[in-house]
């Protein structure tokens, strides 16, 4: 047997030591907040340095004329903005772990359908007196708000909606954008005809962007709310889901798209229709190798069940809120400025295709006299509601539940009646939670 | 400074009347240490996170309640039998695939293949790859749309119209066990190819000179000395595969219509996706105890390998 030179005495002082050490980084981690609480991140509200959180600097077509803009406001304010991205699909839950651990500060971009969830979450200061200085429009001002506080400045305020390519709808002998379920479900069958791998509509079919079927529920007649109740599951959404099976089994949509693959789809010359918001003329031309798609593509109102129907739209558009804590006033001021100053707005506008959220920016005579602008604010937005779903902070597992069970139709996992009982009963229980 | 006691003929486990440390208590105060780092870092996270099971706690907001065993009952009476057999699915398929090729490479290059050197090295080339990357290669591949092998395939005529691979149920988990082989080959090649580089050649010879076929070699003496080595490849591969998330997640993100959902991907999109991490633990404690299985007979085998020895 061995002994060492360490009495036993000494020993058991160590390990008294050691225990206390552990019980100590346990209770710390125990008093760590689990998730999210409603403190700032305790830094220097004063700070000329903040974050920018964008997911649109995470896109190639969008990164450089953000970029511009963040390195006027360093020239001229003498401070360091650091540029945060995450992919527009990971992005809210990204951004709210950041948020929960603290490591997110500044000004961070948000989707106004996320508003809800990351407003809830205690940290994002009340913008209501910086707004007033903004010149938005009531619509755009309304965008960034949650429970009657301002929370955002809006940046953009749009739709989303159908883009319609005119060269291909000539191709396959279409005169005229169709206005009705059964007017676009031939012009589909027409497209098909064209063969050459042609997908007539690139339907988001993938979990990430079905909630483009929201829109087609309501074309059909679902409210997918009445008051507090859940109507999703009514005959209406069914059917809708059984619609879009069947444009699905006659392969007039495709499976396996979401935005992204939508846009590269667009702009091979390969789809005639597909969803986006005003800002995918700008993203899909830009990566195409047809330098006059921009020209071929029109906003479409969607198809209406009957005529004299109000043609369906989802409001979309982004908003900057800012984080309360670190470089909290500069970026308010950023947040501000970036949003509501003219010339950085039309210039924006111009790079971009993102119309503003101002009054003035509105009127200046390069957004009005876009004719794409115009036709996709008197076709899409001018009837576009928001989804009842934004109230909730658990918008997103509300989207997603819906979507899981519509791609189970589409694969036929489920029929459309199953699927939509089990998508309202879904949607009823997250609102509960 | 120590003092070495002269050798016992049976080593008393208590100090002597000193004061000094035995050599257990000395040796446990060594790794104090590291079992404190180890309850820091493992113990306690793990036992908290097995707590949080218990609770009902949105990742976003402060607060919890207690809700008994509300959320292990919410998969047990739900999705969990759905989740464990395609969990199952994919971790046998990305086991079995890779092991039969990687072993039918390792026994080529073991066999004096001329530039069998330059081979090895070029075998190994998807395994120097990070998993993401090599998902995002395989979903450009796949790609209903776009797709290159749908493209090949086209141009071949075997199929007239494109097929989704990651969009059907039937061959979404086909596609993520592909990718996944396509990145686990390689290390259960050169795993077997050292193990058949110390089979003995004095056997192989002598089983020739017996008049032993090329499989009944294999059978008789390739088999039974690598034998040890491939079923710690094969179990090693097994717990890697079912704790697996990168390929799945960028691939199918557990769809369509949670097709390819496995464990990983569903606690991943439960706790952020839906911010529910008093569910997302719940399941996170279920699969851990699967996986304990899967350790324990990780370790029932190694140990038996060591008293063999």
């Amino acid at each position: 047997m061995t002994t060492s030179g360490i009495s036993r005495r000494g020993a058991l002082r160590m390990f008294g030591i050691g225990a206390l050490s552990v019980a100590g980084a346990g209770a710390l981690g125990a008093c760590a907040p689990s998730g999210a609480s409603t403190s700032s991140n305790g830094g220097d509200t004063k700070s000329k340095d903040f974050d920018f959180t964008s997911w649109s600097l995470n896109e190639e077509a969008a990164k450089p004329s953000i970029e511009k803009i963040i390195k006027a406001w360093e020239k001229a304010e003498g401070s360091r903005i650091r540029a945060v991205s995450y992919p527009y699909n990971e992005y809210l839950s990204q951004l709210t772990l950041k948020l929960g651990g603290g490591e997110t500060t500044g000004a961070v971009h948000l989707d106004i359908a996320w508003l809800a969830a990351i407003a809830q979450m205690g940290k994002l200061a009340e913008l209501d007196s910086t707004a007033m200085k903004g010149g938005y429009t009531n619509v755009a001002l309304e965008s960034g708000m949650y429970d009657g506080k301002q929370y955002g400045l809006p940046w953009n305020t749009g739709s989303i909606g159908v883009i319609a390519n005119s060269k291909l709808l000539e191709k396959a002998g279409i005169k005229k954008h169709p206005t009705t379920i059964e007017e676009f479900e031939g012009a589909l069958r027409e497209l098909k005809g064209l063969g050459n791998g042609i997908v007539p509509y690139a339907a988001a079919t993938k979990v990430a962007q079905l909630k483009d079927i929201f829109p087609w529920m309501q074309t059909f007649g679902c409210t997918l709310m009445d008051g507090d109740e859940v109507t999703i599951g009514d005959d209406a959404s069914i059917d809708a889901v059984t619609w879009y099976k069947k444009l699905h089994d006659e392969k007039l949509i495709a499976s396996d798209v979401d935005r992204f693959d939508a846009r590269a789809l667009f702009g091979q010359g390969k789809a005639a229709f597909y969803d986006d918001a005003i800002i995918g003329k700008g993203v899909t031309s830009a990566q195409s190798k047809d330098k006059t798609l921009a020209d071929a593509m029109q906003p479409m109102k969607r198809p209406v069940l009957r005529s004299g129907d109000t043609p369906q739209a989802l409001l979309w558009g982004g908003v900057i809120a800012i984080v309360k804590g670190k470089g909290q006033d500069a970026a308010t001021e950023f947040a501000l400025h970036t949003t509501s100053d003219r010339a950085t707005t039309t210039e924006y506008f111009a790079s971009r295709a993102l119309p503003p959220s101002t009054t003035v920016g509105l009127s200046d005579p390069k957004v009005a006299q876009d004719t794409f602008t115009t036709e996709w604010t008197e076709k899409i937005t001018d009837t576009a509601t928001g989804s009842p779903f934004w109230q909730f902070a658990q918008n997103a597992q509300i989207e997603e539940a819906v979507a899981k069970q519509v791609q189970a139709v589409l694969v036929g996992k489920s029929k459309p009646k199953d699927a939509m009982k089990k998508a309202g009963e879904e949607v009823a229980a997250l609102i509960r939670r | 400074m120590s003092t070495a006691a002269p050798p016992q003929k049976a080593a008393p486990r208590r100090e002597r009347a000193g004061g000094r440390l035995s050599n257990g208590a000395f040796a446990l105060l060594l790794t104090a240490p590291g079992i404190a780092l180890f309850a820091t870092i493992i113990v306690y996270p793990l036992v908290s996170a097995l707590f949080t099971g218990f609770f009902k706690q949105d990742l976003r907001l402060p607060g919890r309640e207690f809700v008994g065993l509300e959320n292990f009952a919410y998969w047990l009476d739900g999705d969990f039998l759905t989740i464990l057999k395609q969990t199952l699915v994919f971790t046998v398929g990305a086991t079995i695939v890779p092991f039969v090729i990687g072993f039918a490479l390792a026994l080529a290059l073991n066999s004096g293949l001329k530039g069998s050197g330059f081979l090895r090295g070029l075998f190994l080339f998807p395994w120097v790859i990070p998993g993401v990357v090599i998902s995002f290669l395989w979903m450009w591949i796949f790609n209903a749309n776009y797709g290159v092998l749908n493209g090949i395939l086209m141009k071949a005529g075997i199929i007239e119209e494109s097929i989704s691979w990651l969009g059907q149920p039937g061959t979404a988990m086909l596609a993520v066990i592909i990718t996944k082989t396509w990145a686990s080959f390689p290390w259960m090649m050169v795993m077997l190819l050292a193990g058949l580089q110390t089979v003995p050649k004095e056997l192989h010879e002598a089983a020739s000179m017996d008049g032993a076929g090329s499989i009944r070699r294999f059978f008789a003496v390739t088999w039974p000395q690598v034998r040890g080595v491939a079923s710690i490849v094969l179990l090693l591969e097994f717990i890697w595969n079912f704790q697996h998330f990168d390929t799945i997640y960028v691939l199918t993100g557990g769809g369509p219509a949670g097709s390819t959902e496995t464990f990983a991907t569903a606690v991943y999109q439960t706790a952020f996706k839906g911010f529910d991490i008093g569910r997302a633990t719940a399941l996170g404690g279920l699969w851990m105890l699967l996986l304990l299985i899967l350790v324990a007979v990780y370790l029932r085998i190694t140990e038996r390998k060591g008293d063999a020895r």
